[in-house]
């Protein structure tokens, strides 16, 4: 091949070729840590939630319009309203909540495996039902059971402490606090640390329940479910599982049967699963719809680089290669040496780019907390720039091949 | 000659169309990127008072546990207990004093056309309506005495006094909020900063609006729960007043002070009101108390996300990328321009002519790409805003950003332009003539 040729007439003429190495480098840079960020995000979003068919659950957050309602007054109510949606055709299972996952706004605890450690260990979404919760979100059971009746309380939070024992915790959050243990039923947990840390047995694990935040990282599926019904004003939140697609059908018919048993004197927030999880990741789908759109232009832009560039050097050398056609050149042995040449600037830009790449992994780990870069972007994105390369000067090569030395020869001085 | 060089450089735009419309777009979506990014970071690190921003102060105590602190740890919340906020009330320094709970809860109007529904506010105090210049439609704050008192009175914003009351002034008209009665004392005009710095915790930066405000004291007196952050460490016992006797920290708390220069002086009043407190028995963690001023509670808050920040960098790294093809694009344009050069040099041009004539040229071009890029920035921004409300906040486009976008774009393309001109001036006019 004839490679020192082209490399001494590259080293010749400097400025275009450093251009469009340095458009390939600066694309490949930014490329790799925009695809691993939008596949970071990607992954994030998909986490699984431990609810089953989350197209199917939704919520109803009740407030009746009541003057100085009693406790009794108001457990009576909430069981009523509970007996009215369960009596909605559609509906498959009700339960009676304080919050959702995915929500973003909630009650969490601290628990911890002893009351002697000085920290918690670690903070939980605290998930409170006097219904069962497994079976209206169809939470899995890696372990134990679910509540019985009889450990349901009913809690007036004006004015009683806690004083349920019993907790099911999820598979991640029992690991973290036994990590040794071989199974998890049976054990104590302790709210908080210290003499005023309240006890509680754990009688079921779940494989997994997010939390309300469903934060990056473990702290996801750190939650906790205890059997309390908390009263404290007339408002309840009800979730409530419809059978496939009854879903809307069954929101309105469940908001209506609610409003006539209040005489209108209630408000009623009805919210989705889905609405949940669309609004948790809102940021991370814009973030990443827009790293797609940036990764996109980039490509663009540096192939029309690379054709502008190509094309200016065919017209620059039509003579050269006229008379290269002349002595005997083939169309083919043309076409070789303008892609040769790209491939030889196009690999410096990679190599450059790869390093940049790096760097620019390094600024954002370092500075905004972002994630290493796997080597696959850098290997991914390094054959890309090459076939993009390739590509793009092969229009402009072929026309380069098709001057015929006829015309290309003539009026040479 | 500008002028002449100017015409000149439009009517090159239509020689060799596919490079130069390469050159616009290219540029036109650099500048797009990049300006449309910039503004929501411009929008959303704004200083929403930037007049008295270095005198409103928001003091945090680290007031947890001691067995879960090791010194140096940051306070483990951004808000006050009440019974600091109270005792702040009553005893701080500064011109002004507020502390501020969210309130929310079911409203039904006296007209009987509307159901009842739910409403969202705050809890502060009097001097909250001054402190933070909120101007009023109607009617005006509630008095010093509502405040002491606990009195039901309320002030409206205007949207939702509209929506109760259509245009008329309800001012000494009751409201009827969680069943009680309210007195309307004012409306407040529309009143819309961005960042919403002053409820930040709970309510976030570019988030809903408070619909209403009614005095902290009623609201506690009423025995109403935040409707925001709480952050209890320990147990806080059942009922409402083991609640406001906890440490659990809820409120949040502002100082207005007279002068910036104030601030040591708040600083030394804070660090003895902490002391004689740990006399008491409270504050255990003897850690310092954080003082930060509105611009600093925003950056404290990470306002500004790592996300917003990320975009705006790529945006630029994208921005480099475009002019560097630019130069690329211009290189090859003025390089088949060469025989053009000679001659004119022939004739007499100086260097220096030559050179002003492309780099006029260059700025053409930079122009039609920068008016482009504000199309592309404007309809970008149009598309963002279509995302979310939170977003269609900080998607506006403002005057000094148009300023910026043209500026911009014009300079970048100078800038690209500087190699290619240059080169183009190096011509030898008797090679070129030469070779004709």
């Amino acid at each position: 091949m004839e490679i020192r040729p082209i490399l001494s007439a590259l080293l010749r003429n400097k400025t275009g070729p450093i251009l469009v190495a340095v458009q390939v480098a600066l694309s490949l840079a930014i490329l790799a840590n925009a695809l691993h960020i939008v596949a970071e995000r990607r992954a994030v979003a998909q986490r699984p939630s431990g609810v089953v068919a989350e197209e199917e659950i939704f919520y109803l957050q009740v407030s009746e319009l009541k003057n100085q309602p009693t406790f009794n007054d108001m457990v009576a109510s909430q069981a009523r309203q509970r007996d009215l949606l369960k009596a909605v055709p559609g509906v498959v299972a009700v339960a009676q909540t304080n919050q959702a996952p995915l929500s973003r706004s909630g009650n969490n605890t601290g628990v911890s495996a002893s009351p002697n450690q000085l920290k918690v260990t670690t903070g939980a979404a605290f998930y409170v039902s006097p219904d069962s919760l497994i079976r209206t979100w169809g939470l899995k059971l890696a372990e134990g059971r679910d509540f019985l009746p009889t450990e349901v309380v009913d809690l007036d939070m004006n004015k009683d402490a806690y004083v349920t024992n019993v907790v099911i915790v999820t598979q991640a959050l029992a690991h973290k606090l036994w990590p040794d243990a071989g199974g998890y039923v049976g054990k104590t947990l302790y709210f908080g640390t210290g003499k005023d840390a309240e006890a509680a047995r754990v009688v079921g694990v779940v494989e997994r329940l997010q939390s309300t935040s469903a934060e990056v990282g473990e702290r996801a599926e750190m939650s906790i479910i205890q059997p309390i019904r908390r009263v404290s004003k007339p408002r309840a939140m009800y979730t409530v599982r419809a059978e496939p697609g009854q879903r809307e059908r069954v929101i309105k018919e469940a908001e209506d049967a609610l409003r006539k048993d209040a005489g209108n004197r209630v408000i009623i927030r009805a919210l989705t699963f889905e609405k949940d999880r669309q609004d948790r990741y809102r940021a991370d789908r814009g973030l990443a719809w827009m790293l797609v759109t940036v990764s996109v232009l980039l490509m663009l832009v540096t192939a029309s680089g690379i054709v502008g560039m190509a094309s200016l050097w065919v017209t620059q050398r039509r003579k050269q290669i006229g008379v290269r056609r002349a002595l005997g050149a083939r169309r083919v042995d043309i076409l070789r040496y303008f892609i040769v040449e790209n491939v030889m600037i196009t690999s410096a830009g990679v190599a450059a780019g790869l390093l940049g790449a790096l760097a620019l992994n390094h600024l954002l780990v370092s500075t905004l907390e972002l994630a290493r870069l796997p080597a696959g972007y850098l290997v991914g994105g390094a054959a890309l720039f090459l076939a993009l390369g390739v590509a793009a000067v092969y229009g402009p090569a072929w026309r380069a091949a098709s001057i015929s030395p006829a015309t290309a020869t003539r009026g040479v001085v | 000659m500008f002028a002449y060089y100017f015409k000149l450089g439009l009517r090159n735009l239509r020689r060799n169309p596919v490079l130069t419309a390469l050159m616009v777009l290219t540029l036109a979506v650099g500048v797009a990127a990049s300006v449309s990014t910039l503004t929501i970071l411009h929008v959303m690190s704004g200083d929403p008072m930037p007049h008295k921003s270095d005198r409103l102060f928001v003091p945090i105590f680290n007031n947890g546990p001691l067995e879960d602190y090791s010194p140096g740890d940051e306070p483990n919340d951004d808000q006050v207990s009440y019974r600091d906020a109270i005792n702040m009330l009553a005893a701080g320094p500064g011109e002004r004093r507020t502390a501020m709970m969210g309130v929310g809860g079911s409203l039904q109007p006296e007209r009987k056309d509307l159901t009842p529904f739910a409403v969202t506010g705050g809890g502060p105090t009097r001097d909250f309506f001054a402190m933070f210049e909120i101007p009023f439609r109607y009617g005006q704050a509630w008095s010093a005495a509502d405040d002491k008192s606990g009195a039901d009175v309320i002030v409206l914003t205007r949207a939702l006094s509209e929506k109760l009351y259509g245009n008329d002034n309800p001012v000494g008209r009751r409201v009827r909020l969680e069943g009680f009665d309210f007195l309307v004392t004012g409306v407040i005009d529309t009143w819309n900063p961005i960042p919403r710095f002053h409820r930040i915790v709970g309510m976030g930066p570019f988030d809903r609006e408070d619909e209403f405000f009614v005095p902290l004291t009623s609201a506690v007196r009423h025995e109403w729960n935040n409707y925001g952050s709480t952050n209890c460490t320990g147990n806080a016992g059942p009922g409402y007043q083991a609640f406001l006797d906890s440490e659990c920290t809820w409120l949040q708390f502002w100082f207005e002070l007279r002068a910036a220069s104030e601030r040591a002086a708040l600083q030394d009043w804070l660090d003895g009101y902490a002391a004689e407190q740990r006399k008491l028995g409270r504050m255990p963690r003897k850690a310092h108390n954080d003082l930060y001023n509105l611009t600093e509670w925003l950056e404290h808050l990470k306002v500004v996300g790592n996300d917003n920040k990320l975009s705006a960098w790529l945006a630029f790294g994208f921005l480099l990328l475009c002019l560097v093809n630019t130069i690329g694009l211009l290189l090859a344009k003025f390089s088949v321009r060469a025989a053009e050069v000679g001659v004119r040099r022939a004739l007499g041009a100086s260097r220096r002519e030559i050179f002003q004539q492309f780099l006029t040229e260059t700025a053409v071009v930079g122009l039609v790409g920068g008016l482009l890029g504000l199309l592309l920035a404007l309809g970008a921004l149009s598309l963002i805003s279509l995302q979310s409300k939170q977003l269609a906040l900080v998607a506006r486009m403002d005057w000094t950003m148009l300023a910026v976008t043209f500026l911009l774009a014009v300079a970048a393309a100078v800038l690209a332009g500087l190699l290619p001109t240059w080169r183009a001036c190096q011509v030898t006019p008797a090679l070129q003539l030469k070779s004709q």
